[in-house]
């Protein structure tokens, strides 16, 4: 048997530490906030076999004034970011565009040995992806990402208290919901903090996804931190052990369990993170990054917690 | 055996078109000897994302509105839109009304698989407005005086040209060649037996009589047959060079009828130049609205006019609109009424008598597409309130399909080494545990085809993660057994109570899963959605199949034959305790 809960100084430590430094990051860098929030459109097109380099595409749109403008060359193709979202303003994009690639491309219909057909396809221009996000709505999509993190780590912690109704000895149910939602919080800020040292570095943008990704964060730890409290729950009555004691075999016992499912789950999605589509490429990192945390939270933070609060208790007493 | 059964439904639902590809195959290399009976292939329905296609969200404008409307005409929006996507042939659009939080309304298309985004998007953001105008006579006389003197010039040309033309009849010129040449296009007479003369007429007006046509026939009857009356008529508005052709006593009856070729000259009026100048460019506004409008309107529909062939569009109102159409009808008896589309004059035609039934035909110099158009735009009808673009995705179908093959990929590859590690792992029960997620996948699939779920890139990912839940289930109840069988139980005991402990932590942890994927789905983004929605099912399907399928399948195996070959579950025999790791081998 590991004993887990009696070195609880240390993780709890290691925990406080990631936490700061997390804090740390979004205070002074913030996430770098993609369209879907901060309003404005995203445009991926792909050019010809002949491509254009970063200066040909700005100088081709230049005249269109277009506000913060970024060009970024990916793949095989180009993504352009740009702060108005109108119609109009995505044509004369697009129309600049195929412009450029025809230039670029000409189309050579009497060339000797190639079919018309391969032609065409050399001078393939395609627009890919194009999103469009009005202001209004990406404030509201803040503020809808946020109500729904608190919501979740509200309705988890209320029926972790419900669940464990009829444990009250030696501590009361709902601290096994204030010790969860301390250790969801933990693993959300982590995870944020992560995808805020992204951002600042490499550019990382953040859009509805990583909320989906956070929560799901949530759910998973969560389902980690009740296996654990449910082996307490069930060792409880029946142990000669002492509180600490008890916990830590507790956690021994759920810990293969927590490991291998952490484990299982983490080689679906680093494989996703390895050979996935773009799109969700970070969806996966952050749902890697956060399980990661959330198994070590459950393991190391939750169960650690409520020995730290009995202690207390007894202390006061 | 209902595990088997509803497994292989499942499978004949998620793997339609391979197993329908088989039985093809077994046909064929047996001659038809065993023929399979073929199933029904049922699609998966594809997302945006995945299938290409975009989404476009608008927010309505309801300010102007009571609050008790709002929803009511939301709901009139929503469908006008859908008419409108409809006429793209897109298969299966989404629209929806969406109420924010922020008390916005906003209404979400979905256009799946859509080649022609620009156009849809002009299509469902047009107001087609039809308008019926009539002529606006107060606007028309405080134009007059502007326009007196272009007026005085232009009559006083047709005068001369009259003039003209008639010392040349008179002379015993070819009448029909001179009317041939100058009669402009007009109506003469009134009521059923108005009749158009048109550049190409040789100004044969047929058999007339004096009542109805008195200010022709009086002058000339007592003219001799082939005589051209020697002064111009003058009526109301033209000047006629009028030749008897031939007089006679109509059929049984003692009346004359008189025979009249007639060449015209307009008498222009002030009405005149302003209907010109409208025609010439729309933007004119003598023309005053009634109050009949396209959404008076039942149908349209196009049909070709049966003598020239070109396309006009036919209309049909409803009672309200008959209505109306009749009263502007009849107060515009021989004056012209004009349609508008979006503000501008389609077809300004004269109107010959009162026309009551509600029926009416609108000619224009249009192509056959335009008349189609124009009567899919009348049909769709107008929008309630105004609505604007604010959000749009559109994803090129190309990088869908790439995206679909990358993420396939990728899951393939992270579930292979699931299912090594869980065999690796747990032998027997990992083995049968990976049968069972098997079972598990098909079942999901089957739901997701028949529910149907809209499959998205992170509904994929949602799934791939509820497979991991799936097989968290099973590490749950496999851990407890192995610590069952520690503690000295028999195998079949074993069993039996490391699934019924292992329960409550499932139970538990899966249901904050639940409620974590109804909040996503409250959220709303519909990528979002479509994670949560397969996380969920998934879920549900998962706790179904480790507590049914695994739990069959491991008493399915004769007790005996496990106990003696124990090391197929676990390598622990006895209460000694071991320490997991140890196990890692």
């Amino acid at each position: 048997m590991y004993k887990i809960i009696q070195k609880r100084k240390i993780w709890i430590s290691i925990s406080v530490v990631l936490f700061v430094t997390a804090i740390y990051f979004i205070s002074a860098w913030g996430l770098k906030l993609g369209i879907d929030f901060t309003g404005g459109s995203l445009l991926e097109i792909k050019f010809g076999a002949n491509k254009p380099n970063v200066i040909e595409v700005s100088e081709a749109i230049k005249d269109l004034k277009l506000n913060s403008l970024s060009v970024q060359p990916s793949e095989n193709s180009f993504i352009l970011r740009f702060q108005d979202n109108s119609e109009e303003v995505h044509q004369s994009v697009l129309t600049s565009l195929r412009k450029l690639n025809d230039s670029k491309n000409p189309v050579k219909l009497e060339q000797e040995g190639t079919s018309t057909a391969a032609v065409t396809a050399n001078n393939s221009f395609e627009e890919l992806n194009f999103t469009a996000i009005g202001p209004s709505i990406g404030q509201e999509l803040q503020k809808k990402a946020v109500y729904s993190i608190i919501l979740v780590l509200i309705a988890i912690s209320l029926y972790i208290s419900y669940a464990f109704r009829k444990v009250s000895k030696p501590i009361a149910s709902w601290k096994y919901g204030v010790a969860t939602l301390i250790a969801l919080f933990h693993d959300t800020i982590i995870v944020i903090g992560f995808f805020a040292l992204l951002g600042k570095f490499w550019g990382i943008e953040v859009n509805t996804s990583f909320v989906a990704a956070v929560l799901t964060v949530l759910g998973f730890s969560v389902h980690d931190t009740i296996v654990v409290f449910d082996r307490i729950r069930e060792n409880l009555p029946k142990s000669a052990d002492d509180f600490e004691n008890t916990i830590n075999k507790s956690v021994n016992q759920t810990l293969t369990r927590s490991i291998n499912t952490s484990m299982t789950v983490m080689f679906v999605l680093f494989s996703i993170v390895l050979f996935g589509g773009a799109s969700i490429k970070y969806f996966a990192l952050a749902l890697f990054v956060g399980i990661f945390f959330g198994t070590y939270s459950s393991i190391f933070l939750a169960s650690p917690l409520l020995v730290v609060w009995n202690n207390l208790k007894r202390k006061a007493q | 055996m209902v595990i088997i059964i509803i497994a292989l439904a499942a499978l004949l639902i998620s793997g339609g078109n391979f197993y329908n590809k088989m039985s093809d195959s077994i046909a064929g290399a047996t001659k038809n000897f065993v023929t399979l009976p073929k199933v029904k292939e049922v699609p998966f329905r594809l997302g945006l994302d995945l299938q290409g296609g975009s989404q476009l969200i608008y927010e309505a404008d309801v300010k102007s509105l009571p609050e008790s409307e709002k929803n009511a005409a939301l709901e009139g929006v929503r469908e006008v839109i859908e008419r409108r996507i409809n006429i793209f042939g897109v298969s299966e659009p989404v629209v929806q009304v969406n109420k924010t939080m922020a008390g916005a309304y906003r209404i979400i298309a979905e256009l799946a698989g859509i080649k022609d985004v620009k156009e849809a998007i002009k299509m469902i953001g047009e107001t087609p407005l039809l308008e019926f105008r009539e002529k606006d006579d107060s606007a028309t006389a405080s134009t007059a005086d502007v326009d007196s003197k272009k007026l005085d010039e232009l009559n006083k040309a047709s005068d001369d040209q009259a003039k003209k033309i008639l010392a040349q009849a008179v002379k015993g010129e070819d009448f029909v060649a001179l009317a041939k040449a100058n009669n402009p296009a007009q109506n003469i007479g009134v009521g059923n037996d108005s009749i158009t003369v048109g550049a190409e007429n040789d100004g044969d007006l047929d058999w007339v009589t004096e009542d109805v046509n008195p200010e022709l026939v009086k002058p000339v009857k007592s003219l001799v047959k082939g005589q051209v009356y020697k002064n111009l008529i003058t009526t109301k508005s033209a000047y006629h060079v009028v030749k008897l052709e031939d007089k006679r006593l109509r059929d049984g009856q003692k009346i004359m009828e008189y025979h009249l070729r007639d060449i015209s000259f307009p008498i222009y009026t002030a009405a005149d130049l302003a209907a010109a100048a409208t025609s010439a460019d729309g933007a004119d506004v003598k023309w005053k609205n009634t109050q009949l409008t396209g959404k008076d309107l039942k149908r349209a529909v196009v049909n070709f006019d049966p003598n020239d062939g070109s396309p006009q569009v036919s209309l049909e109102f409803n009672d309200e609109g008959a209505k109306l159409f009749e009263e502007i009808t009849a107060r515009n008896v021989n004056k012209q009424v004009a349609i508008f589309l979006d503000g501008y004059p389609i077809s300004i035609p004269t109107v010959n008598e009162k026309i009551t039934g509600g029926k009416a035909v609108v000619t224009g110099t249009f192509t056959a597409t335009e008349a189609k158009l124009l009567a899919q735009r009348l049909n769709t009808g107008a929008l309630p309130v105004p609505i604007s673009l604010v959000s749009q995705q559109t994803v090129g179908a190309s990088l869908g399909q790439q995206s679909v093959n990358n993420s396939v990929k990728a899951g393939l590859i992270g579930l292979a080494v699931v299912a090594l590690f869980m065999i690796l792992f747990y032998r027997l029960p990992g083995l049968l545990s990976v049968g069972a997620l098997v079972i598990y996948g098909f079942i999901s699939l089957a739901i997701f085809k028949l529910w149907p779920v809209t499959m998205t890139l992170a509904g994929i990912a949602g799934f791939i993660l509820s497979i991991g839940m799936a097989v968290d289930a099973n590490i749950l109840i496999f851990e407890r057994l192995k610590e069952e069988l520690r503690n000295g139980k028999e195998l079949g005991r074993a069993i039996e109570d490391g699934f019924s402990r292992a329960w409550p932590s499932i139970r538990d942890s899966n249901f904050t899963t639940i409620i974590v994927c109804f909040v996503l789905i409250e959220f709303s983004t519909s990528v979002i959605k479509g994670f949560a929605v397969t996380l969920l099912l998934g879920v549900i399907i998962s706790m179904f199949t480790a507590i049914f399928v695994t739990r069959n399948f491991l008493k399915l195996m004769s007790n005996k034959w496990l106990i003696k070959y124990h090391w197929l579950i676990t390598s622990v025999k006895n209460k000694k305790e071991v320490s997991p790791v140890t196990e890692l081998k």
